[in-house]
């Protein structure tokens, strides 16, 4: 074998948790035009089976570079000529999208409007996309940053309009393409001009080039249009303003396992991919985890501190009219792009760190509440707020679950969000951007009152006449609402060991 | 000295009924009521087992077992771990706890055998136990403050336990408000601490004292913070007002709160941190001078008291104030030896009237009582055998510790202060008191003849097997655990003290032998007021019962003596004057003013301004992709035109 395959071959042995996400894909189109009577959901739990295997190597690489020194440089694995890393960031991040296509998986078991017919189809979309998180988080230059994001979105379109004969999956699916092809022109045109002005597309390389020019060459300006107009790729995934309004129409039109999955995963990777390329690519290291950015004249914190109050300003405020349950999921998620983008912007371990530590908990009450979704329109048949009027005295239990991740996503203690939310703007804080807590708090004040109404809805409004009995639980529901929310109670109280794991994904930008 | 051995296995201690708890609570509705007995007694059972063995392991005397399991809260400077430690205080401490509540616990299958909240009740049970021993072996204080709330949440749900009965609900939220201030004062003292210390690690505080001097002022207020905090735990005044209305839970949830738990939180905290209470000498002599105040006022109250369960529920604020009198007079170990043996004969005192009012058919007046002693043997022999003890009666469990705390007391005042002679004539007339009123209780419940309904007479009858078993265990202890610091005027080695000595702040004088006649004097003193007060409670209660009443009748003085002492100097009314409704007042005022017109008038404005800009956002989201694509492109321009404001 030439040394070129040799090395390849090499790469792919660390490339095993993604090799495991495309062979189950393959096997489960196999099977799945295979005219073998398959029962129910098998390729799902087929696609369980994949996830979990990908995750015990993906465990198995944590480990191995625990052990080779944790730090940033001796950890800092290249694969497939220096366009993916393997490092412990990446290793966080593919760790949440496994948990996230898990979920995904166990939110779909019951729901109803996905028909075995399609199953096969369903399995296979979501690990396609689920591989595109992967590589969208690993990704060292901004072409495999652009692979892994159409990887992403393509399966994504798809599932949003799985549901042929609705309407409104229709429109949603239609409306996430346009927009979807809309961002990625944008993104790739702001590419090709940042490699006209560094002549690389590695993130390393950039900065190289950008930092040799004691004078700089580009115009500062064009250097900002690029990278504006890489934002807006980047800034479409997470949803934040100004490129957010398809999140509602998507959100409310697709499945809603496919909802849930597309509110945390799919933001989750942007947020890496932003962090990657804002500090790896437009930021030197000042030491001590401190960053600044990369020209003077490039202030890109300045930018992204407006756009995410704008974010979760609007998303909030919107958020409060909504009466569908999934749209005011929708522009919850949008504000929650908000709070973390403050994490990105104080430029500082710290920031990084709190967002990492927000996504996980994130994973865990943004699941639970659409949980409550599939479990609402299960069990009653609607989508609605007005649906869960006095359930909460019909089904206890998973209406005090929803309560819970409500709270949690609002930031009250003593749950997981609430610590979240405590690193967000501590790191905001260290970094003496009061304006910019103060608004982020004020925002949480807000957005207590649109998570409260649900709650209020469930435990203090009058139940309609004649369906007071209560309402028998399928077990399902009770194990996964139990299964999202300890978590989320737990880490209230004892979040000591996912800090640990956060500063240790963190520390490849600088410990 | 760190005895890893039995590290592993400490945090067991609090898990086991932890456990419990869980079991109980959540499924405890599901479980037969001999299953949740059984989680319930064997996770308290094991964890005692667990502190003998810990305390076995602590063989020489700065030995201690720590285990740390992790971190807890790391932000910035402030580092809390989830750290236990057992050292000889808190050995002691927990083997109290878990001994005497295993045997409470046992009891209450019995007593408790009709309830409808059988599991809920062992629910509550276990988890006041364990988060009592979270208090006693934290290493941080944060943690012990964990361990602190936790008891004030358990004894809220405990005392109100009927929570059908208003009355008994009130008296839970009763409970629950006059812990809170004591809380915000033990909050502020540990704020202060950890400015001036930089830490809340107990043992990290205590190097900390050794290698600085700490101001005085800072010393005073910080110290007399902490002591509000225990003021509230441990019913002393002015916050003692709550422990009376406890009354209202199950009487085994007396036991419990009045013998091994809560209440003593607050004297072990103090006894925890001697040595920088060591460094105000103001505040340990204010807490001497409440401690002997609470002593002598509570115990004037219970004189009168005809409720079986408040003349002891008074009788535990007056031997909590002597346990507070000896910290005062830096005594600590022996302030720790009264809350030794006070557990022991209290928590016998109580059983022994669940016993009665278990018997009586849910009967606590005394004046319904009467000749008892006849029909319920057992019942009596706990009572007397628990009364003779709370007298200070040598060779009863209350005697060696009542007198050293005397002794101290008295030797402050030979060497120190004047003022603390003062104090040790008080103890000596709370002594006369106490003996007076336990044998009031004894003689007009088992003494004379039934006043009660007859079919109930008929009925009563000594208790079974799990009511019986605990009591006689407690006779024991009642009758032996003097033994251990037995006073060295009578061939005693006081055992017990020196044990201690090597882990809290040592005791500033050394008198043994000096004082050799004053000694002496204290200890006939104080086993004369006894038997006074016994002898006197005999003539009137026992011997003539008839005597009092005519007492009262001849003597103005001695009629507005008792009125006093019956409705407890009128204190629950002055605070309901002059704090309540004062309070409710201002909260009305609050309420009118501020929060109706101004806050809610606020929020509701602004809560109508994000509404409309709510539905106007809504507005814009047609739903047209044109329109949505022109929008990101607008917010692209805009973002453009300032990139280029900012480069030039």
């Amino acid at each position: 074998m030439s040394p070129t395959a040799l090395a390849l071959v090499q790469d792919l042995r660390l490339f095993l948790p993604e090799v495991i996400l495309v062979l189950t894909t393959l096997l489960v189109i196999v099977l799945d035009v295979t005219p073998v009577r398959k029962s129910h959901r098998a390729l799902l739990y087929l696609t369980f089976c994949g996830l979990l295997l990908s995750g015990i190597y993906l465990l198995r690489h944590y480990v191995d570079l625990r052990e080779s020194g944790g730090r940033a440089s001796s950890s800092n694995v290249l694969l497939f000529g220096n366009s993916i890393a393997l490092d412990p960031f990446a290793v966080y991040f593919k760790g949440l999208f496994l948990l996230v296509g898990l979920l995904t998986g166990v939110l779909s078991i019951r729901y109803k409007k996905l028909n075995p017919a399609g199953e096969g189809e369903y399995c296979v979309l979501l690990l396609c996309s689920t591989l595109g998180l992967f590589l969208m988080v690993g990704s060292r230059t901004l072409l495999m940053a652009y692979l892994g994001l159409e990887l992403v979105s393509i399966p994504s379109f798809v599932l949003a309009g799985f549901q042929r004969d609705s309407r409104l999956s229709n429109e949603a699916a239609l409306k996430y393409t346009i927009y979807g092809a809309i961002a990625s022109g944008i993104m790739l045109y702001g590419m090709s001009l940042l490699f006209g002005l560094a002549g690389s597309l590695d993130f390393a390389a950039i900065r190289h080039a950008l930092e040799g020019q004691t004078e700089l060459r580009a115009s500062p300006l064009l250097l900002s249009v690029s990278m504006l107009m890489i934002l807006a790729g980047f800034g479409y995934k997470i949803a934040c303003v100004p490129f957010h309004m398809w999140c509602p129409d998507v959100y409310e039109g697709a499945p809603t396992p496919i909802t849930a999955f597309l509110s945390v995963g799919p933001k989750a990777a942007g947020f890496g991919v932003i962090l990657r390329f804002f500090y790896q690519s437009l930021s030197t290291h000042s030491g001590g985890g401190d960053w600044t950015p990369i020209v003077d004249q490039l202030q890109w914190p300045i930018v992204l501190s407006v756009l995410s109050v704008a974010t979760m300003t609007v998303g909030n405020l919107a958020a409060v009219a909504q009466t569908s349950l999934k749209r005011l999921m929708a522009y919850s998620s949008i504000a929650h792009a908000g709070y973390l983008l403050m994490g990105v912007v104080v430029l500082s371990k710290d920031g990084i760190f709190a967002i990492l530590f927000y996504l996980a908990v994130y994973v865990f009450m943004n699941f639970g509440a659409f949980l409550f979704v599939v479990f609402l329109h299960d069990l009653v048949g609607s989508e609605d707020i007005e649906g869960c009027r006095g359930l909460g005295w019909r089904a206890p239990f998973p209406c005090i679950a929803m309560a819970i991740c409500l709270f949690s996503l609002t930031g009250l203690p003593p749950l997981g969000g609430f610590i979240g939310k405590f690193y967000l703007f501590l790191g905001v804080i260290g970094r003496e951007l009061y304006w910019l807590a103060i608004l982020g708090v004020l925002n949480s004040v807000v957005s207590l009152v649109y998570y409260a109404r649900v709650v209020k809805a469930m435990f203090l409004e009058n139940i309609p006449r004649g369906e007071a009995e209560p309402l028998p639980v399928p077990f399902f529901y009770s194990a996964a609402f139990a299964v999202l929310v300890a978590p989320i109670l737990l880490l209230g109280v004892y979040w000591a060991p996912l800090v640990k794991l956060a500063r240790y994904s963190s520390s490849i930008f600088g410990a | 000295m760190n005895t890893a051995r039995f590290a592993s296995a400490l945090p067991w201690v609090p898990l086991l009924p932890l456990l419990g708890f869980l079991v109980n609570g959540l499924l405890g509705r599901r479980l037969p009521r001999t299953a949740s007995a059984a989680v319930a007694c064997a996770g308290p059972l094991l964890s005692c087992l667990l502190s003998f063995l810990a305390f076995l392991q602590l063989d020489s005397p700065h030995a201690f077992i720590e285990c740390r399991l992790g971190d807890w809260i790391t932000v910035g400077d402030l580092s809390i771990p989830f750290a236990l430690r057992v050292d000889r205080l808190s050995a002691i401490m927990l083997l109290v706890v878990t001994g005497v509540g295993s045997l409470i616990h046992i009891y209450s299958i019995e007593y408790m055998g009709h309830d409808r909240g059988f599991a809920r009740y062992f629910a509550y049970l276990n988890l006041f136990l364990s988060a009592m021993l979270l208090l006693v072996m934290a290493e941080n204080l944060v943690l012990l403050f964990v361990g602190w709330e936790g008891v004030g949440l358990c004894s809220y749900l405990l005392i109100g336990f009927w929570f059908e009965d208003v009355e008994k609900a009130r008296a839970g939220k009763k409970a629950f408000l006059v812990n809170r201030i004591g809380d915000f004062g033990f909050l502020l003292g540990l704020f202060l601490l950890f400015r001036t210390c930089g830490t809340l690690d107990i043992p990290s505080i205590l190097h900390w004292l050794r290698l600085h001097e700490l101001e005085g002022g800072l010393a005073l207020t910080i110290t007399l913070l902490l002591f509000v905090g225990a003021t509230g735990k441990s019913a002393q005044i002015p916050l003692y007002v709550w422990l009376p209305d406890a009354m209202a839970g199950p009487t085994p949830v007396s036991a419990l709160i009045h013998a091994a738990t809560m209440v003593t939180a607050g004297v072990y905290m103090v006894a925890r941190l001697s040595p920088l209470f060591f460094q105000s000498q103001a505040t340990l002599f204010v807490i001497a001078v409440v401690g002997a105040l609470t002593a002598v006022v509570a115990a004037f109250y219970a004189l009168t008291q005809n409720d079986i369960k408040k003349v002891l529920a008074y009788s535990t604020i007056s031997q909590l104030g002597y346990m507070f009198l000896g910290l005062g007079a830096s005594a600590y170990a022996g302030a720790v030896f009264h809350l030794f043996t006070h557990a022991f004969f209290k928590a016998l005192l109580f059983l022994g009237a669940g016993a009665v009012i278990h018997a009586l058919d849910d009967e606590q007046d005394l004046r319904k009582m009467g000749g008892l002693g006849k029909k319920l043997g057992l019942t009596f022999a706990a009572m007397a055998v628990g009364s003779l003890a709370l007298s200070g009666i040598p060779p009863f469990a209350g005697f060696a510790s009542k007198d050293l705390i005397l002794w101290s007391v008295l030797e402050a005042g030979l060497t120190r202060n004047p003022a603390w002679l003062l104090l040790w004539v008080i103890g000596l007339v709370t002594a006369f008191m106490t003996a007076f009123y336990s044998m009031r209780l004894v003689g007009m419940a088992f003494f004379g003849e039934y006043r009660g309904p007859e079919e109930t007479w008929k009925k009563a009858d000594d208790p079974k097997l799990a009511m019986g078993l605990p009591l006689v265990a407690l006779i024991g202890g009642s009758f032996a655990a003097g033994i251990f610091g037995w006073p060295h005027l009578l061939l005693g080695h006081e055992e017990f003290v020196h044990y201690l000595e090597p882990v809290v702040a040592p005791a500033p004088l050394q008198g043994h032998g000096e004082h050799h006649l004053a000694e002496w004097l204290n200890l006939l003193l104080s086993v004369g007021a006894g038997f006074g007060g016994i002898a006197l409670g005999y003539r009137l209660y026992v011997q003539s019962p008839l005597l009092p009443a005519a007492l009262l009748q001849r003597s103005a003085h001695l009629r507005q003596a008792y009125e006093l002492s019956f409705h407890k100097l009128y204190v629950d009314e002055l605070y309901d004057r002059y704090v309540v409704q004062p309070l409710h007042i201002g909260a009305e005022w609050a309420w009118e003013m501020c929060d109706t017109l101004w806050i809610d008038g606020t929020c509701e404005g602004i809560a109508r301004q994000v509404m409309d800009v709510g539905a106007s956002l809504r507005r814009t989201q047609t739903g047209v992709v044109s329109i949505y694509a022109v929008s990101m492109l607008v917010g692209g321009i805009v973002m453009l035109g300032w990139a280029v404001v900012l480069t030039l």
